[in-house]
């Protein structure tokens, strides 16, 4: 048995975090310092930041989760020069920031521009066509000319590079976003029962977290009964099953196979918690093979990961453990990292390619949420997620491992 | 939401690219997507970095998905038209890069970008200018067509039932749990914007947003004793022709009016926005002066409320 199982107790799941609680502003000077690490290394003059997680990440200041329409037209913003501290643009900002704030902008409206504009001077310099990062460019930016004299690049070469490296302030967040997200699904787990509807379970789970002290949900939660055939609806480019198609608000009915997956936020920080639940009954015999196959994926995966490991090993090591099948979706990933948002790199398995995973390099500080799917024609599919950061002698858990009832472990 | 819907904001979109004369509009916002396709996907909160996820064909009136599955997609869009989701930037490219139309046309439509969008289009459409084009799906859509208006109303009865939810159990610990349960069991369990409930004396604050078969509906407002106080003249003021200064002579609180639709759209007017805006007939309006909140549709003459209470009407 891997040391993860040995650690699954669902009676043990608990909020009380064995990790330090996160120094709030030791994380913001921390990872505006590694921002521009990132900037000097690629003579970067500055950035120009719209997406949230980027604002998040740069000034502290996490949006609420609303509706990406909202998000849009609320949107904070973040200019980070080579040196000095982030000028943040955003409504009611808390003040614990270490940011400098100012004023919203409003990227969208053309009339916004000018004061966009006065923003950009305050902390670089125009002159001689200085490189910026930028993330996104809006219809007004782009009609106003305004980034014409600029050389700019995706905002993405400066910020994967330093979000790859989790300080310890942001593996406690993740942690305590993991447990607490651990704790609401394994209440709503209960609920999942025949007859009843996805968006009941929803409302449980929406509702525990919020008791629990969280009110941002970043993903529509997911409760997907699947298929027992890869031929089966929906029709995919893959030949694998689609998921997750959030469409629809299924009723559940006995026997079904119910992939999960949930997320919320601490932070600025995403939980990632996926498991396979079956509805009113007991895992049968096929279906107790398939999570045995899933439990030797996950260990041959974890006993793979250290610091100066490829991409590559764990991938093959985990695809020995099933056999020479790839155990994961073809459409997506064996595992990829989480932070300020949900899905990031490190990717395991993608169609980046092989090379790519070969000349990919573990490292301390990387965080991988490793997903295997073992999968039968006939019987269908076990996919469960797990939250590991790298260590300097390996990996740790993140989040409280509550087990993966009603598979037994 | 019906196919002759789908259909007919589709075709308000071609005409649209049409008379600006562009070949391919190439869409990443979401519920742009939703908009010219009808299109549903997997909702997740905030910003999207901007990618490809529709691509619209002027000359073969062909709509181009980004989907690994048919789950989602209407049936006017076909199997052979989806171009799956990738990782890799070399993959998109060459999807880009097979699509009818695209990698021949002069000028291609955005409604957002990013700088490495404009390099990769530089390999896959060499000859074509990037032409902004949130203004042109801002335009389309600020006009709504009847079942649109079904559509929003529907989605502010939701909000409604998490009002009301609120309402019924005054002394409840979880009041904003008792709106999320009521709106969730209606299935919409997705809030659209921050979901408000709080106390001030005898006064209950309650203000919810929810997505709705990918409308937006939403009320907002001060009760006591169950009863919504107040009428603020600042919705009644939104009619055809109203500009920001007979909106700012209207409010009486902090007010914000702004498009509503398929979730938050233009024209965005508040005490420093919009100045230059002018209401027309058609726009839905989300209307907010202090408190207080309803969504209205633009008429000659007085608005008509589509964020009515039925409960209300029902007992009156």
């Amino acid at each position: 048995m891997s040391p993860f199982f040995g650690m699954g107790h669902p009676e043990a799941v608990t909020l009380l975090s064995s990790e330090p609680l996160p120094d709030l502003g030791r994380m913001q000077s921390e990872r505006l310092m590694l921002l521009q690490q990132r900037m000097a290394d690629q003579a970067v003059a500055g950035a120009v930041l719209l997406h949230g997680p980027h604002v998040a990440y740069a000034t502290g200041y996490v949006t609420s989760a609303v509706d990406s329409t909202h998000a849009v037209h609320d949107r904070a913003v973040a200019i980070i020069g080579a040196q000095g501290p982030a000028h943040l643009f955003a409504n009611d900002p808390p003040p614990a920031l270490i940011a400098e704030t100012h004023l919203p902008l409003s990227p969208e409206l053309d009339e916004s521009i000018p004061e966009l504009a006065d923003a950009l001077r305050m902390v670089i310099d125009g002159r001689d066509r200085p490189r910026i990062a930028i993330d996104e460019l809006t219809g007004a930016m782009l009609r106003s000319g305004l980034f014409d004299d600029f050389d700019t690049v995706d905002a993405s070469r400066v910020l994967g590079p330093a979000r790859l490296l989790k300080t310890e302030d942001e593996l406690a967040c993740i942690d305590r976003a993991q447990r607490i997200n651990e704790v609401a699904m394994e209440e709503v787990r209960g609920f999942c029962v025949p007859g009843t509807r996805r968006s009941q379970l929803a409302a449980v789970f929406v509702n525990r977290v919020r008791e629990l002290g969280v009110e941002d949900i970043l993903i529509d939660p997911i409760f997907q009964p699947m298929p027992k055939n890869r031929s089966d609806p929906p029709r995919t480019s893959t030949g694998h099953v689609a998921f997750p198609t959030g469409v629809g608000d299924p009723t559940f009915a006995e026997g079904d196979v119910v992939w999960v997956d949930t997320g919320i936020d601490v932070e600025g920080y995403a939980s990632d918690y996926g498991r396979t639940w079956i509805v009113g009954r007991e895992p049968n015999q096929a279906e107790r093979t398939l999570f045995a196959r899933w439990a030797a994926v996950m260990d041959a995966s974890l006993r793979a990961i250290r610091p100066g490991a490829t991409l590559a090993e764990v991938a093959r090591a985990a695809t020995k453990a099933d056999g020479g099948l790839r155990p994961w979706l073809p459409h997506f990933y064996l595992s990829h990292g989480v932070g300020v948002e949900s899905a990031e790199m490190p990717m395991i398995g993608t169609d980046l390619g092989y090379s790519f995973d070969e000349n990919f390099t573990l490292k301390t500080g990387m965080v991988l949420v490793l997903e295997p799917v073992t999968w039968e024609d006939g019987v269908g599919g076990y996919r469960a997620e797990e939250i590991v950061a790298v260590t300097e002698d390996g990996w740790r858990p993140l989040g409280g491992q509550p087990g993966y009832s009603p598979f037994d472990t | 939401m019906t196919d002759q819907l789908m259909a007919a904001r589709r075709q308000r979109v071609q005409t649209a690219m049409a008379e600006r004369e562009i070949q391919a509009l190439v869409l990443g916002r979401q519920d742009n997507v939703g908009y010219a396709t009808g299109m549903r996907r997997l909702w997740t909160s905030g910003t999207r970095p901007f990618g490809a996820g529709c691509v619209l064909i002027g000359a073969t009136g062909r709509a181009h998905l980004l989907s690994s599955w048919d789950s989602g997609v209407p049936e006017s869009v076909p199997f052979d038209d989806l171009y799956p989701l990738t990782w890799n930037p070399e993959i998109m490219g060459g999807a880009m890069k097979a699509i009818e139309g695209l990698p021949t046309a002069h000028r291609i439509g955005v409604d957002a970008c990013s700088p490495g969008f404009i390099r990769a289009a530089s390999r896959f459409a060499p000859k074509a200018e990037i032409v902004p084009c949130d203004d042109l799906m801002a335009d389309v859509r600020s006009i709504k067509l009847d079942e649109e208006l079904d559509l929003i109303r529907r989605a502010c009865q939701v909000a409604w039932a998490g009002v009301n939810a609120v309402l019924d159990q005054p002394k409840h610990e979880l009041p904003l749990s008792l709106a999320l349960t009521a709106t969730t069991n209606q299935g919409a369990t997705i809030p659209s914007s921050k979901p408000i409930v709080r106390f001030d004396g005898n006064a209950t604050i309650v203000d919810i947003g929810v997505i709705v078969d990918l409308y937006e509906g939403g009320v907002g407002g001060r009760f006591v004793d169950g009863h919504r106080e107040g009428n603020p003249h600042l919705a009644g003021a939104c009619r055809d022709g109203a500009t920001h200064d007979d909106l700012a002579a209207s409010a009486t609180g902090r007010w914000l009016v702004r498009g509503l639709g398929m979730g938050y759209e233009t024209p965005v007017l508040d005490p420093t926005r919009g100045r230059d805006c002018t209401l027309r007939t058609g726009m839905v309006l989300s209307v907010t002066d202090g408190d207080h909140r309803d969504v209205v549709a633009v008429r000659e003459g007085p608005p008509d409320v589509l964020s009515v209470n039925s409960r209300t009407v029902a007992g009156s």
